[in-house]
Parts: structure tokens; C-alpha cells; sequence
């Protein structure tokens, strides 16, 4: 494969997103080591796709991790036998990420959170589902996490004379209406102080189906289609 | 959480005492960047015992390749975080689809140039980028966003999306060439 400019610029943003794998990954890393070109081509996404890696909360690793990497160094030095916990029961579930019992909502979220200095997308995500089926709606949170942004996948209008409600489902106390869904591609809801809070709080997100219009009450009045909570990703 | 400030210079004098084999230097430097290291894997595999092992690995791979790091491949930090990143792809690649096993190491490559690029210029990045982000397509940045934060293959984000597989390589071709349009302006 030749390795034109243009070819090069897109496998070598791929390669450091991580979505150019196997035997294609391995040819790209073989053009790294022969092309200094290809290579500041790595280090130009590197650098900039960087930005993100630094924007995800910090988590302070179990101890076991510094004396294993010791251990794996220095093994006449090991003066602890680090438990081979980490091998024990190991289970790798794929990316069967969440499995409720009647659904599963999973939304996209892209939020901007405050961090010192510098606005920074953080990602959190998912897809509303019904059971394992195809996806319905993908939702993203834009504008400082007060607007939360639907996009139709899959979902059907709802039945005649019904609409799709969404809800806020707070911590404790009635859920929240956030209106209903119009049928089309993308829906923009506002969300209020209360109902932000209560989000931020909950991260739980429900549908339920109601008369035209919406529930006549204020709070659910038809079937739950879906619960969830959001998944910050 | 309290958020660890890190200074690029100290963590450049540790690892060019790391690349002289001092222990103590690597020491300073794991409890440097040992939390953001770890809450990057961990979000990127979703799985902690996966997140452990990608970070020994990393650190094993920093400990060797010390080295070999220079100017042109970004500030010490973003340089570790990116060896964390391809470590523990490589590693949810490994468990998931096992042919895939034996990602050859990027530190093989050696390059002497060296390229000083203020750091200022990487800081401000990040705020370009975010703003660059915001000009992409929503499916377009979901995309790239899922694939960089969560891994996510062409096939995963096909199922994700609800889109043929050939659908999602072009918006994630298209929002990465766009990406880079608007990062060069």
C-alpha cells in the first residue's frame, strides 16, 4: 500500500484513536519505524487527542499495583509476595457494559466540566435500548450540563393518541417531567435548576408512555418503557 | 477529588533520571502520575483489574523505554498517558478478540531529533480542541469520543449507533480530517 499523504494523515489519527487494529495497526507501526514523516504524524494526534486523557477524573490505584510492578522489575528485591489476586477469577464480560432486566438506557453525553483553569469535554454515555435490542434514542448533555440533547435512533412514533414523557427520576420524591418526545430526529430539552440538580444527584433518566400531550397529572401516569441511570463513560 | 497538579519539568528531570535507572526517581514519578494514569484506564476499560494490569504494564514500559522519550512526542505527561492508552487497548483487545495479541511496542521506534515545543502551545490545545470538537457532527464526535474514552471498535460503535460499520469508519474519517482542518486554522 502506498503511502500517500492523505493516507497516511487519516491512518495515523486512527491509529492513536485506537480504531486502526490488527493486521492494519501492525503495517501502520511498520511504516512508523521506516518514516519520520509518518511518525510526527503519530505525535500530532498524540499531542492533541492528549488533551482528553488528562480530562478524566484522577483515581488513586490500589497499593498492590506499585509493589506487582516492583515485584515484575526486581524480583530478587521482592520482599512482598503480592497476592495473585489479579489472575484469580478473572472475568471479562466483553462489552456487554449494562444488562438491567427490562432495559436498558444508555446515553452519549458529552459534558463540560468545570476543572481548574481550562473547560474540558468529559464523555459519559449511552443508548436507550429496549431489552437487547437496537438502540432508540442516544442522548447527549450539552451547554454546562443544562441541556440534554435526544437523538432518534430507532424509536417508533409512539401508538396513536400516546406520547413518549421523559422524566428525571430524582434521588427521592415524584420524578420530574422534561416533556414529551416529538417524533423526529433530534429534541433539545432545557433542563431547570431542579432538574438539573436532580440529575446530577440521580443520573437517572426515565420514559414513560402517556396521553397526547403528556401525563395529565404531572407525574407518570401510563407504562415505565425504560429506566436507567446515565453512565459516565 | 483533589486534583494533583503536575509540573512537566519535575516529571522531566524524573525521567530522564529514570532513563538512567534510578529507582527512587521512578518511585517519585509513579506517585506523580499513578491517579491520573489509573482513572484514565479505568475509564477506558470499565473493567479495575484491567485498569491494574494496563498500568503495571505502562510503568514496566516507562521503566525500559525511559529513554527514548523526547520533546517531539509531547509533554512527559501526555507521553505516559498515551502509553497508558495503547496499553490498555491492547489489553481489552487481547481479552476480547484474542488474534489480536502482540501489539508490537511504539517505543520500538527511535527518533534523536529533538523539536522544543513550548508547552503553552499544548495547553492552549486543549481549549482549541474542545472548541473543535464542538464544529463536528453529533455522530461524528460521539464516534471519535466513544472510540477515544471507551475503546470503542468500528463493529462496537456500528451496534452502538445503529449504522453499517462502513457508515461509522466514514464519520470517523471525515470528523478526524475535519478535526485536524479546524486544530491547524
Amino acid at each position: 500500500m502506498r503511502k500517500s499523504p492523505e493516507r497516511v494523515e487519516i491512518l495515523a489519527a486512527e491509529y492513536v484513536l485506537g480504531s486502526l487494529k490488527g493486521p492494519a495497526r501492525l503495517r501502520f507501526e511498520g511504516w512508523m519505524m521506516e518514516s519520520g514523516r509518518v511518525r510526527q504524524e503519530v505525535w500530532f494526534w498524540e499531542q492533541q487527542l492528549g488533551a482528553l486523557s488528562t480530562a478524566t477524573p484522577q483515581e488513586t490505584p490500589p497499593p498492590r499495583v506499585w509493589s506487582d510492578i516492583q515485584r515484575r522489575l526486581w524480583p530478587e528485591q521482592a520482599t512482598t509476595t503480592a497476592a495473585s489476586s489479579a489472575k484469580a477469577g478473572w472475568f471479562w464480560p466483553g462489552w456487554g457494559l449494562v444488562a438491567t432486566a427490562a432495559a436498558v438506557l444508555f446515553a452519549v453525553l458529552l459534558l463540560q466540566q468545570p476543572s481548574p483553569g481550562v473547560e474540558r469535554p468529559l464523555l459519559a454515555g449511552a443508548i436507550i435500548k429496549a431489552d437487547m435490542g437496537d438502540p432508540l434514542w442516544l442522548l447527549s448533555e450539552t451547554g454546562g450540563g443544562n441541556l440534554l440533547k435526544l437523538r432518534s435512533v430507532a424509536a417508533g412514533t409512539a401508538e396513536s393518541g400516546k406520547d413518549y414523557e421523559l422524566w428525571v427520576v430524582p434521588e427521592d420524591g415524584e420524578p420530574l417531567s422534561l416533556g414529551v418526545l416529538p417524533a423526529g430526529d433530534t429534541h433539545e430539552v432545557a433542563l431547570s435548576d431542579e432538574a438539573q440538580s436532580s440529575l446530577t444527584r440521580s443520573r437517572t433518566l426515565a420514559i414513560s408512555l402517556e396521553p397526547e400531550g403528556g401525563s395529565p397529572t404531572g407525574s407518570p401516569t401510563g407504562p415505565i418503557l425504560h429506566v436507567t441511570r446515565l453512565y459516565e463513560l | 477529588m483533589a486534583s494533583v497538579e503536575v509540573n512537566q519539568d519535575e516529571l522531566m528531570r524524573l525521567l530522564r533520571s529514570v532513563a538512567r535507572k534510578d529507582r527512587q526517581a521512578f518511585q517519585q514519578l509513579y506517585s506523580q502520575v499513578a491517579a491520573r494514569m489509573f482513572g484514565l484506564c479505568v475509564k477506558l476499560a470499565n473493567h479495575r483489574e484491567l485498569a491494574e494490569e494496563a498500568m503495571q504494564e505502562s510503568f514496566i514500559q516507562i521503566w525500559h523505554h525511559a529513554g527514548e522519550y523526547h520533546r517531539d512526542r509531547g509533554a512527559p505527561l501526555a507521553w505516559m498517558m498515551t502509553i497508558a492508552r495503547y496499553r490498555t487497548l491492547d489489553l481489552m483487545r487481547a481479552r476480547k478478540v484474542r488474534q489480536t495479541a502482540g501489539d508490537e511496542h511504539l517505543e520500538q521506534v527511535e527518533d534523536r531529533r529533538a523539536g522544543p515545543l513550548d508547552d503553552s502551545l499544548r495547553t492552549s490545545g486543549s481549549a482549541q480542541l474542545t472548541g473543535c470538537l464542538e464544529e463536528l457532527s453529533d455522530v461524528q464526535r460521539d464516534s471519535i469520543l466513544l472510540a477515544y474514552y471507551r475503546g470503542f471498535t468500528h463493529d462496537e460503535l456500528s451496534e452502538t449507533l445503529n449504522s453499517p460499520v462502513g457508515t461509522v469508519k466514514s464519520w470517523i474519517r471525515r470528523g478526524l480530517m475535519a478535526l485536524k482542518r479546524c486544530l491547524e486554522r
